[in-house]
């Protein structure tokens, strides 16, 4: 049985409540949400706080809706309210689609998006889905608001531009206004739960206006601009995808680790960016996914 | 030491622990409800799954304080009253071999079908994917499910 | 002979209810009350190191601390087969997390707390992680003592080395045998470790009580191999065998890895130490990992050759097993494979080499296959690639070489009767290996076939034997009592089946009762998939002796003639006088009353023993010929349809056929059981498990979250079990074991596969998508 440190725990009923209490322990206070991640930090001794602050008890943080043209995801949205959400299913694909990879059905129920993107682990699924998006980041402490977009949060492995007196509340996100498609494609050792090797988000506009993201090939998950800058304006054909795939390169730095070999990880990156780009580019003319 | 009450298989159950008391330990060595088991301590087997408000977690991965006022059911209140379709079935099958990871299956599988009664095999085969089990190769699970889900409500 | 009524049924298993309610209770499950200690692990750092000072009074003052125990305190040596192993570790240690010391407190966490205070000063010595660097002459030595070290007559360790033992076998002349051969292919195989992974992990609780009898119980598949060797390795404080007690309830899963004894060593030991309280440890899953028994590694050269025609001529097989820090066990492996690595083949020359070295990783012990599966990549990979050098079908190929009854075997003794022939036509049939080659729709994706068949023998000692009694109630129904364990397969039902075609009582009457070393007989050991076999027939003597005290009292208290009676739905019935009948509940506890009020008879308890009676080890050590050390082999062949993305490298089993002779199979359905998952723990090893180390010698995935063991998402689309029935003539009802069998073949016939499908042979476990998709890049740019 590990041995946990000890702490007091709160459960706000309120996000002001939550602020003054993370105020209170300045520094010394950790956020509890779905806890599948801290939990085991925890246990490992990664982590040792004087305060745990519950979120769940904060209504308005569970919710899933459109504020005027935006999605509001709340910090104690887990993967399962997303993949059940017939409004991501429908409008936001990518999301879901990326939602049905993390882990399995009982971590999914108590595991949220927030808390993945604040964990901020170089495989964190949620990260190319939301940087394909441009979302946002809502951090408020007991002194205001601040939005941060998702290309500026991970700074490094399990380091993200978050201050100690801040809580993210949850993420925003514009609502695509032109026709698009999109998918997240990951790699993992095998069909059950696994963390990506390597992941990629790809959104294409009909417009030929692409975005594209990684995870897991890099220190952090990040944006390709250089791709994106080659795709963009271009009709998908093989050699563009040909040159693009080279431009990739440029845009990526992946280890060899225990879960997988650099040298694979970039073969794959290639592989599961040309297939995605097709099934993207096949989704956007309304065909099946090839 | 903070109290905290709960709903645990249908009976109102009061325990005084830690904050940093994991559930999963408070369920076994305080409470002697013994049919969620560990078997990796982070989350990736499966074996202490328990009802939270009807969905399946993780008991190693949540600290006993925050099911207070909560509602849980392990396999004990499942097994309260005539056997499920779902446990018949699982008989039926000869399903298990250790039955070590069969409390979190039947949870997780209780779950799934509450949730979605007629599901495909595919369906049934991605729902119980986080729960490792070690001797059967799946297979005679996988069956016992969906001959359950063949037979109508599983609580 | 009548028709069998309860064997060879798919009966439900009897612990079905047990197991679906929850109410089957693991060690962990069994409450202590508040004398329960927790005993936390102090391991070492280093994986080759001399022992300095172990600095333990800080961690002795935190509160709740009982006592902190070091190797000083237990100077005792232990092993199953040969005793190179301590409690703690003494002066120095061999192995990342081995154990050092133990902090014995009154909760885990004040355990926890203070097990971080212990202070061990390490003098590290260069450490050999590879048994090829442990092999060579100027070697660190690991055990310097190993000269030194007592073991069974049947190993030779070789003193001032690494070598553990050394198994050679001759047959023939293997010089001659590749002067005939008209094709000689030489090649290098790599198999890894591997962990059995049961998802209950090891832990064991000890007592000893005011009056000085220890009590263990413990999750193992071993109650009597841990009785004997708690009482050997702590023989110093007087303990008799009747004085110790192991009791093991229902076991999470074995696959060998809960077989001998390994952690229960130390609650053992501790409670000795710590009289009237109960002392537990609790394996963590990273323990679980790096100290049990892992599955050993090897390297293994194969030379073959063979005739035009396809006779095998001669088979040269030298092993090098990454055997570990300590063999007690796994050296058995060794040597078990060193007597049966031709596989299941006619070879009239034969020279096999299986050499067990130490080295500093985690011991090697035994895991389900027992090296079988080890040789069986390299063997069933060079028997394919051999066919296709001659030229020949490499099914065919196999039938050519197949081994038959009577054939002679590598150390000299007889093949027993066996449907290998049978298995490969069946499993040929259902797999349409004939058919040709299957085209994917997807042009990315290739699918190739792979074949390969198997053998192997319980390795036992000559003399293991097992035992059981039998005891009615008053209503008739049974409780048998037995030690075997049912560690998933479902040996307590297959007892009771047994049990009930003797006597006539449906097997939902029958309890069988998990071992407990005071009240149950003795058994040698839950492994070597033998307890179907060798408990089997001891319980079935004792239904017969049941049956026949119950046969003598009707005669007594009847004059019916034994011959004229039998036994039918729990009664009593007559084939010369149809309108007799007696209830064996009226009788079997209290007796039949005859004429003049007396009472005949008494409770009619069975019981029965079985030890293969023609088994020996004795044989000569450069050569391996004169005994009989094997008591039979079982055999099967499996095939495999698998769908290999040529991009990606991820492959999807399309489908697999097994058919394994079980002689009879006693339940159906169980065998079936057995065929699913051994496959599937088998196709783990090939496509998805893979223990890494770093060049210190420490694991570095000791999770599942890197070490990938198979979901529900990861099984193949179809799995056809086919059972074979040659009988066995020593069987309960002519059956053998199938327990490890069903993940031999699963490695090669992965490995055969690919090449069919790919042309390229990948030589070395595990196959990943990965390494398949490398190769694949590697091939196109030459």
């Amino acid at each position: 049985m590990p041995v946990i440190q000890g702490f007091e725990y709160f459960k706000p009923k309120t996000l002001n409540e939550a602020l003054h209490l993370l105020s209170n322990n300045r520094g010394q206070a950790s956020i509890l949400a779905g806890g599948t991640d801290i939990v085991v930090q925890f246990k490992e001794d990664l982590i040792t706080s004087k305060a745990l602050i519950d979120i769940k008890g904060i209504t308005e943080l569970s919710k899933i809706e459109i504020k005027e043209d935006k999605l509001f995801i709340g910090a104690c949205v887990t993967f399962t309210d997303l993949i059940e959400s017939e409004l991501i299913k429908n409008k936001f694909p990518i999301i879901w689609e990326a939602s049905k990879t993390v882990g399995s059905v009982g971590i999914r129920n108590r595991a949220t998006m927030v808390g993945n993107i604040c964990s901020a682990v170089p495989s964190a699924d949620s990260a190319p889905a939301l940087l394909v998006y441009e979302a946002l980041v809502i951090l408020k402490n007991k002194d205001g608001e601040r939005l941060v977009p998702i290309s500026d949060w991970f700074i490094a492995p399990k380091k993200t531009g978050i201050q100690k007196d801040e809580i993210v509340v949850g993420i925003l996100i514009h609502i695509p206004k032109k026709k698009y498609a999109c998918c997240y494609e990951k790699l993992s050792r095998y069909e059950g739960e696994d963390l990506a090797q390597a992941g990629i988000g790809i959104l294409a506009f009909e417009d030929h206006y692409y975005r594209i993201a990684f995870c897991a090939v890099g220190p952090i998950p990040t944006r390709a601009p250089k791709l994106e800058q080659f795709l963009n304006g271009k009709k998908i054909t093989s050699p563009i995808i040909e040159e693009a795939k080279k431009i990739l390169l440029e845009e990526i730095t992946p280890i060899t680790d225990i879960r997988s070999s650099r040298k694979y990880r970039i073969h794959m990156v290639k592989l599961m960016f040309e297939r995605g780009l097709k099934k993207v580019i096949s989704r956007l003319e309304g065909g099946k996914d090839a | 030491m903070p109290e905290i009450q709960f709903t645990l298989n249908g009976e109102r159950r009061t325990v005084n622990i830690e904050a940093n008391d994991i559930l999963l330990d408070v369920l076994r060595d305080k409470l002697g409800i013994k049919s969620p088991k560990c078997g990796c301590d982070r989350g990736d087997c499966g074996a202490c799954a328990v009802l939270l408000n009807g969905k399946s977690v993780r008991s190693c991965l949540i600290f006993a304080i925050e099911v207070n006022e909560q509602e849980i059911t392990t396999l004990e209140g499942i097994s309260k009253n005539e056997l499920s379709p779902l446990q018949q079935a699982f008989i039926n099958n000869n399903s298990f071999q250790c039955g070590y990871c069969a409390p979190g299956i039947i949870i997780t599988a209780t779950e799934l079908l509450n949730k979605n009664p007629h599901p495909t095999r595919e369906e049934v085969k991605e729902n119980l994917s986080g729960n490792l089990c070690r001797c059967t190769g799946y297979i005679p699970i996988i069956e016992a499910v969906l001959e359950a889900s063949k037979r109508g409500k599983n609580e | 002979m009548n028709k069998l009524k309860y064997v060879g049924h798919p009966v439900t298993r009897i612990d079905s209810l047990e197991k679906v309610t929850g109410s089957a209770q693991f060690v962990d499950d069994i409450d202590f009350g508040p004398n329960l200690l927790y005993a936390e692990i102090i391991e070492s750092t280093f994986a080759h190191a001399i022992i300095k000072n172990i600095e333990t009074s800080s961690a002795e003052r935190v509160p709740d601390v009982v006592k902190v125990f070091t190797g000083k305190d237990f100077p005792y040596k232990f092993g199953l087969y040969m005793k190179d192993r301590f409690i703690f570790a003494q002066d120095r240690v061999r192995f990342i997390g081995e154990q050092v010391a133990a902090v014995v407190a009154r909760n885990p966490k004040a355990a926890k707390i203070a097990a971080k205070l212990v202070k061990v000063e390490y003098e590290p010595l260069p450490e050999v992680l590879d048994q090829m660097e442990a092999l060579k002459e100027d070697s660190i030595l690991i055990h310097p003592d190993l000269g030194d070290y007592p073991h069974v007559p049947w190993f030779f360790p070789k003193a001032n080395t690494n070598v553990a033992h050394w198994r050679k076998t001759r047959r023939g002349n293997i010089e001659k045998g590749f002067e005939e051969a008209d094709v000689i292919l030489e090649d290098t195989y790599t198999v890894p470790r591997y962990s059995h992974c049961a998802i209950e992990t090891h832990v064991a609780v000890g007592k000893f009580d005011y009056s000085g009898r220890l009590t263990v119980w413990a999750s193992s598949q071993s109650p009597n191999v841990q009785r004997n060797l708690f009482s050997e390795a702590l023989s110093p404080l007087g303990l008799s065998h009747k004085d110790i007690r192991v009791i093991t309830p229902h076991v999470g899963g074995g696959f060998g890895g809960k077989a001998g004894v390994t952690m229960e060593i130390m609650v053992a030991a501790i409670a000795t130490k710590l009289k009237g309280n109960s002392v537990k440890i609790r394996w963590t899953r990273e323990q679980e990992f790096y100290n049990t028994y892992q599955r050993l590694g090897v390297i293994a050269k194969i030379t073959l050759g063979a005739k035009k025609d396809g006779t095998i001529t001669a088979l040269d097989h030298k092993l090098y097993w990454d055997a570990g820090a300590y063999v007690e066990y796994g050296a058995n492996v060794v040597n078990a494979v060193g007597l049966s690595a031709t596989g299941p083949y006619r070879i009239a020359n034969i020279s096999i080499d299986s050499a067990c070295v130490y080295t500093n990783l985690p011991p090697g012990g035994p895991y389900r296959g027992f090296g079988y599966s080890e040789f069986l990549f390299g063997l069933e990979s060079h028997i394919d690639r051999v066919a296709k050098k001659l030229g020949i079908e490499p099914v065919l190929f196999r039938r050519i070489n197949a081994i038959k009854e009577g054939d002679t075997l590598a150390y000299g003794a007889k093949m027993n009767a066996n449907g290998l022939l049978q298995a490969i036509e069946k499993v040929s049939k259902e797999i349409k290996w004939y058919e040709g080659k299957i085209e994917s729709e997807d042009p990315v994706k290739v699918i190739g076939k792979g074949f390969s068949i198997f053998w192997k023998a319980p390795a036992m000692p000559p003399n293991a034997s097992s035992s059981a009694f039998l005891k009615f109630n008053e209503d008739a129904s049974i409780n048998i009592l037995v030690s075997g364990m049912d560690i998933g397969q479902g040996y307590l039902t297959v007892m009771a089946q047994i049990a009930a075609e003797i006597l006539s009582i449906p097997p939902s009457r029958i309890r069988v009762e998990r071992p407990d070393t005071d009240r149950n007989p003795y058994e040698w050991q839950t492994v070597a998939s033998h307890v179907t076999w060798s408990c089997g027939n001891a319980v079935k003597k004792a239904a017969l002796d049941a049956r026949e005290q119950i046969y003598d009292l009707i005669e007594r208290t009847h004059y019916l003639d034994r011959d004229t009676i039998y036994l039918e739905d729990e009664k009593v019935k007559s084939r010369t006088k149809p309108d007799f009948e007696l209830a064996l509940k009226d009788f079997v506890i209290n007796g039949i009353q005859v004429e003049d009020g007396t009472f005949k008879g008494g409770p009619i308890t069975g019981r029965g023993t079985f030890m293969p009676e023609f088994t020996s080890t004795d044989a000569d050590p450069e050569t391996s010929q004169g005994g009989h050390p094997n008591v039979h082999y079982t055999v099967g062949a499996a095939a495999v349809i698998l769908q290999i993305d040529k991009e990606t490298g991820k492959m999807k089993v399309l489908k697999v056929v097994e058919a394994v002779d079980a002689g009879k199979a006693i339940n159906p359905d169980l065998v079936k059981g057995q065929v699913t998952g051994g496959l599937m723990q088998g196709l783990a090893t090939v496509l998805y498990e893979d223990m890494r180390f770093d060049n210190k010698g420490k694991m570095l995935n000791p999770n599942f979250t890197d070490y990938k063991i198979p979901t529900s998402m990861d099984i193949p689309d179809e799995i056809v079990p086919i059972i074979i029935e040659v009988p066995q003539p020593d069987g309960p009802f002519g059956a053998r074991g199938i327990g490890e069998h069903t993940m031999l073949p699963a490695a090669p016939m992965i490995a055969n596969a690919i090449e069919d499908a790919l042309g390229i042979r990948i030589k070395s476990m595990p196959i990943t998508a990965e390494k398949v998709a490398l190769a694949i890049l590697k091939k196109g740019e030459k």
